[in-house]
């Protein structure tokens, strides 16, 4: 009943945030967002799953009841934890919190209301991360977006509604054909539940039946493609990436946090789940087009990053080439691959989550987010200008930080994989972003942080107080303390990608 | 053991240091003395006592490879990836040279910056302690992926000591372009040490594991390992040319070897220290620990020697005609890693080692004199604006005259016989049937002419004639703290040649050649043999067919010396007057090329400002203009039209929650009534 008392608390935490005056509802939230977070270390430390939580591995904490029947096929609440979902869990919790914090001095009305948001899209999260049941799953996933589409659309930028539109709309199309394939496949499966490990289980083993006229094969082929493309406008993959560039730059910095940290990785983690995990000769098949998808996303991400002005545009581009290298070690099906992607899903949301952040730091001090509007920043705000520094060489993969760990696990995987025809030749070329990444980060802190002090918007601009830095310093150690211990949560993800694998390579 | 038991430390110490000092440049800016400089000292010259001792217990035979720290357990057959710790004469030597000159940069900036009254002290000394704990954590480093790591961690500690002055323009544009040449570089390292992981299944330096040992068993066929569809020793050039990118970078070898100079924009401590004596020398010092690797590859063999010699003569050129003391420095740094390139490629393993540690010596005093000059200049490097300086910085001059002589390898200073040494090397292996080898020795050769010019030139223009501005007939005096790293460098400038005397050896049978006993044994430790330059001897007879010829080695030492006295003399000729001219105008057009360094660096920015960056601005309007329009031309024709989008938007959030609520109850019936579910 673990999970489920985590729900219900941080469900609970978002209705009496609304019911909070706003001069209280930062603080309160704060608090109250604690409390999953304690949980989730608490999951975490009691951690006792083993394998694929949807192939035959030991569920941790698993929690099943029958809710109704449609039409024969059995729905339950089903939750449960494994080695890949738990650190995506903890990921959600650590940077609610400080999400929230650094909300403090960015968010000026209708704070309660505000922080509710934020809290009931942290319950939809954990039940994204923790369920086990697709339509159980499914409606977490179709929730998020609701919370997600009016912290844009009342608490963003100037273009906030056409951007919360565009997210909205572009996501839920994509959930519609992700939805549809997947329903078509578990028709043609021979099960009767909606349980995610008895439909893996289903399509990993047995021969599924034609649907609507589509031969096995072809259901297979088209339905990976569907469910592909449709987590794929999630993580975002080019060419389906042009929604979240504008819905960073609209929504709130402790928004952006959120969405970049948490909320791509739910695309990434459910490409994991559904198409890598249940249809791994059909993923094998495509190997070619998947990882030319990866490459193009991670060179073409950071060339565009690197025509931005706008810091925020910067990182929003910069996260459509990390996850690039997500879907690289997805397709390499390697233990370092598949791990590392998992791994570089935690690792870049807390460096994304970071980034996001001292930007929204010194918008708040400067009102502006251009390049060419400032420079010497580092001579007004020296801690917000060190931590900034460093989460930059933490995105360019800086060793003994997490994102060197992610990216090099991904690499290392990738590269011998047999699964991926010309797995050496994918792996160099995608390293390539790594060039691109150093040259657009350093390029931008050389124009903002240094070089002599100037601020086109006048405004006077002093060190970032306590509050604001605070956040950025607990997420920078996380940082570091994945980069140098990388088994915190890698030697779980290890044990759980492990059944998944196929082929060879490390 | 109980040396290595304490190895660790000769990292963690300076690695504290580090942290003191970022503690201190957060809270507490004021708490600590001398901002800092007293636990970097203390740190660095613990490492410097515990390398002692390291040193001891290898000369007594003593070798350990060893896992301190597992940074990723193996599962299967996915390898294990670890910190391990290697200690053998080659580390041994190299943690002496680096604990070495980082505890004498300590004190020398004592002078440089305390007493300059620089601001920002914690986070200069916090920059130099995670320096000198990174560049001791690659001498160390066990294995490849340890040593990409520290190798990057250096690069970041470069890049923040090049930026320290970060409110000017200058520096934050150097430190720019240093990480990110060096990043070009490491990026071909990268994909090596993943290559290698695929491979070979480990990339651990020593030992039957190992990966050099497991291609040296490739090659005789009693192993076998994935070539990727390649022949196996085509495979394994390929692995070596692509972390001899890294190598290229760090050391800055041509074409990547245009940031060095800027970098020279840092505080000159951090000159001498990062970019003359230490990770400079990281890429060098890499070759010469995989060394059982490339001696198995004739083809990388060739590059690098080929690469070193073009590059020592290539910048030896351009030192002619710089006019800041610094910049001639800089470019005589790249030209004498050329030589240890030459060396290695030549297979001279223990000459480039020898010259590794000579330069490191003489090449942190020269830069510790350029300081010592610089602050009496009061910070104007300009060599014309010098002169006369050798009677008002005694001290200062007679050890920036020993390294001079160093540089420029007049006997009996340290230079002369390393240098004479990687020559010598390439010439008999040449002669042994390599016309690449004769041809990068023939570079080498000519460059010696230049050197020897340049440097006396430096020396000439910048201590000899009159003063030829106030600044030069008054100069700030300096203290303790730079005067005596000076003479301990002098020292070691003027007399670390006789280690390894090869031409005097020859001659009179005695002394020994230390270093070359120092690195040709395993200590009768049977895991090490590998890693003895007795066994890379054989491994270039057998595998990169090198052979020598006998000749002996004091005819080419005093060839060699013969053009340095030549180059010295030409110098002397041109500038020694009270008042000398600038003769570089009569080079015409060569000096304009030389002074803008062969345009390398505007055909670099060329490169980023007008093809990457138009390319990424294209790529732009292409994303904004077709992937994006096509999505919103798409919405605009769909059931969302813009128009009917506006009357759903009444701003009221209990409306759009009926709506989301609706789409999804939809969106479920409209599956399950296709699906059957409510047949």
């Amino acid at each position: 009943m673990i999970i489920e008392t985590l729900l219900a608390v941080t469900g609970l935490a978002a209705l009496v945030t609304f019911l909070v005056p706003d001069e209280y509802a930062g603080r309160a939230a704060a608090v109250f967002s604690v409390l999953p977070l304690l949980g989730s270390l608490l999951l975490w430390a009691r951690f006792n799953g083993a394998g694929n939580a949807l192939v035959d591995g030991d569920v941790a904490f698993e929690s099943a009841a029958p809710w109704m029947t449609l039409g024969g096929y059995k729905v339950q609440w089903f939750v449960g934890l494994d080695g890949v979902s738990l650190p995506l869990v903890v990921l959600t919790t650590v940077l609610t919190t400080l999400a929230i914090i650094s909300a403090w001095s960015a968010i000026d009305e209708r704070q309660s209301q505000f922080y509710a948001l934020i809290l009931f899209m942290e319950t939809t999260l954990l039940g994204v991360f923790t369920a086990l049941d697709f339509l159980l799953w499914f409606v977490f996933w179709e929730a998020v977006l609701v919370p997600m589409y009016f912290l844009i659309g009342v608490w963003g930028g100037p273009r906030r509604k056409y951007a919360a539109i565009k997210f909205f709309v572009y996501t839920n199309i994509a959930s519609l054909a992700m939805f549809i394939a997947f329903v078509a496949l578990v028709l043609a499966a021979p099960v009767e539940t909606f349980s995610l490990p008895a439909v893996a289980a289903a399509l990993r083993g047995e021969q599924i039946a034609g649907f609507l006229g589509l031969t096995p094969d072809l259901l297979r082929t088209v339905a990976f493609v569907a469910m592909f493309v449709g987590f794929g406008v999630k993580v975002p993959i080019v060419p389906f990436h042009t929604w979240l560039p504008d819905a960073h730059v609209e929504a709130p910095s402790p928004v952006s946090v959120l969405l970049a940290g948490v909320l791509l990785k739910m695309g990434t983690y459910a490409l994991l789940r559904y198409n890598f995990t249940m249809l791994p000769e059909t993923a094998a098949a495509l190997a070619v087009p998947i990882a030319a998808v990866a490459v193009v996303s991670v060179l073409y991400g950071a060339m565009l990053a690197l025509a931005q002005e706008d810091l925020k545009r910067i990182v929003a581009y910069s996260s459509v080439s990390s996850m690039g290298y997500v879907i690289l070690g997805l397709i390499a099906y390697t233990l370092y691959g598949v791990g590392g992607a998992t791994f570089q899903m935690v690792a870049h949301g807390l460096i994304s989550g970071l980034m996001f952040m001292s930007v929204g730091v010194i918008y708040h001090a400067t009102h502006t987010r251009m390049v060419g509007d400032m420079s010497g920043m580092a001579d007004r705000m020296p801690v917000t200008t060190g931590i900034l520094v460093a989460g930059a060489f933490g995105y360019m993969g800086l060793p003994l930080m997490a994102g060197f760990a992610g990216e090099f696990f991904v690499f290392v995987g990738s590269f011998g994989s047999t699964t991926l025809p010309f797995a050496p030749i994918f792996t160099a070329v995608a390293m390539f972003g790594i060039v691109v990444v150093a040259g657009y980060l350093l390029l931008a802190m050389q124009k903002t942080l240094f070089g002599p002090f100037r601020l086109d918007t006048d405004y006077e601009v002093h060190g970032a107080p306590l509050r604001d830095t605070a956040p950025l310093a607990v997420l920078l150690l996380c940082i570091v303390a994945l980069g140098v211990a990388p088994d915190l949560f890698f030697g779980m993800i290890k044990d759980a990608v492990g059944p998944i694998l196929q082929g060879g390579g490390l | 053991m109980a040396a290595f038991d304490f190895a660790p430390l000769i990292v963690l110490l300076p690695f504290t240091s580090f942290f003191v000092a970022v503690a201190a440049a957060i809270w507490r800016p004021n708490i600590l003395p001398k901002g800092g400089a007293l636990p970097g000292i203390a740190a660095t010259a613990g490492s410097l006592l515990v390398s002692l001792w390291v040193a001891v217990e290898v000369l007594g035979g003593g070798r350990t490879a060893e896992t301190v720290y597992v940074w990723s357990t193996g599962v299967g057959d996915a390898p294990e990836l670890v910190f391990s710790l290697l200690l053998d004469p080659l580390s041994a030597l190299m943690l002496l040279i680096v604990s070495l000159v980082a505890t004498l940069v300590h004190v020398f900036s004592l002078g440089y910056m305390n007493d300059e009254d620089e601001t920002g002290l914690p986070r200069y000394y916090a920059g130099l302690g995670l320096f000198t704990a990174s560049m001791l954590g690659f001498v160390v480093a066990g294995n490849l992926l340890m040593a990409f790591i520290f190798f990057e961690l250096v690069g970041l500690c470069s890049y923040l000591l090049i930026g320290f002055w970060f409110r000017e323009a200058g520096p934050p544009s150097a430190a720019k372009k240093a990480f990110l040449v060096t990043r070009f570089g490491d990026y071909f390292f990268l994909v090596g040490v993943a290559g290698v992981f695929a491979t070979f299944g480990s990339a651990a330096f020593a030992g039957p594991e190992s990966f050099p040992a497991v291609a040296e068993a490739a090659l005789t066929g009693e192993a076998s390992v994935r070539t990727f569809g390649f022949g196996t020793q085509t495979w394994f050039s390929v692995l070596g040319f692509l972390i001899l990118g890294g190598v290229v970078g760090k050391s800055a070898q041509y074409p990547l070897h245009t940031w060095l100079p800027d970098a020279m924009e840092g505080p000159t401590p951090v000159s001498a220290l990062i970019h003359a004596a230490t990770m400079v020398a990281a890429g060098v010092y890499l070759i010469a620990r995989i060394y059982g690797f490339y001696a198995l590859l004739p083809t990388v063999l060739a590059a690098i020697a080929l690469v070193g010699g073009f590059t020592a003569l290539f910048a030896a050129t351009m030192g002619l005609v710089k006019r800041e003391i610094k910049q001639v420095l800089a470019y005589s740094t790249i030209s004498q890693y050329g030589y240890m390139m030459l060396g290695l490629g030549a297979g001279g393993y223990v000459a480039a080692t020898f010259h590794l540690m000579t330069h490191a010596f003489f090449k942190a005093l020269l830069f510790l004199g350029a300081g010592s000059v610089i602050i009496a200049m009061h910070h104007n490097e300009d060599m014309w604006d010098m002169g006369g300086l050798r009677k008002r910085m005694p001290v200062t001059y007679v050890t920036f005259l020993a390294g001079s002589l160093a540089l420029a390898g007049i006997v009996p200073f340290a230079g002369f016989w390393s240098k004479d040494e990687v020559l010598y090397e390439a010439l008999v292996h040449g002669l042994g049937g390599s016309p690449i080898l004769l041809a990068a020795y023939g570079m080498g050769l000519v460059a010696v002419l230049f050197t020897g010019f340049y440097t006396f030139r430096m020396v000439l223009l910048t201590f000899h004639g009159d003063p030829r501005t106030e600044l030069a007939r008054n100069p700030h005096g300096v203290g303790w703290n730079v005067k005596a790293p000076l003479v301990v460098l002098g020292v070691l400038a003027t007399t670390a040649g006789f280690l390894n005397m090869v031409p005097v050896h020859e001659l009179l049978g005695f002394p020994p050649e230390y270093l070359h006993d120092w690195l040709a044994h395993d200590g009768g430790r049977s895991a090490f043999a590998g890693l003895t330059s007795e066994h890379y001897g054989e491994l270039l007879h057998d595998w990169a067919g090198y052979s020598t010829v006998e000749l002996s080695a004091i005819l080419p030492g005093l060839v060699s010396l013969g053009l340095a006295l030549l180059g010295a003399g030409g110098a002397y000729a041109l500038y020694a007057g009270d008042d000398p001219e600038e003769h570089t105008e009569k080079l015409g057009a060569a000096k304009t090329v030389l002074y803008n360094n062969y345009y390398q660096d505007e055909y670099q920015v060329w490169l980023t400002d007008s093809v990457v960056k138009p390319l990424s601005r294209t790529m732009d309007t292409f994303d904004q203009g077709v992937v994006d329009g096509t999505v919103n031309t798409v919405s605009s024709v769909s059931l969302f039209s813009g128009r009917r989008l506006r009357r759903i938007q009444t701003g009221v959030v209990s409306n759009y929650a009926v709506l989301l609520t609706l789409g999804l109850t939809a969106l479920v019936l409209v599956v399950g009534v296709l699906g059957g579910w409510f047949a």
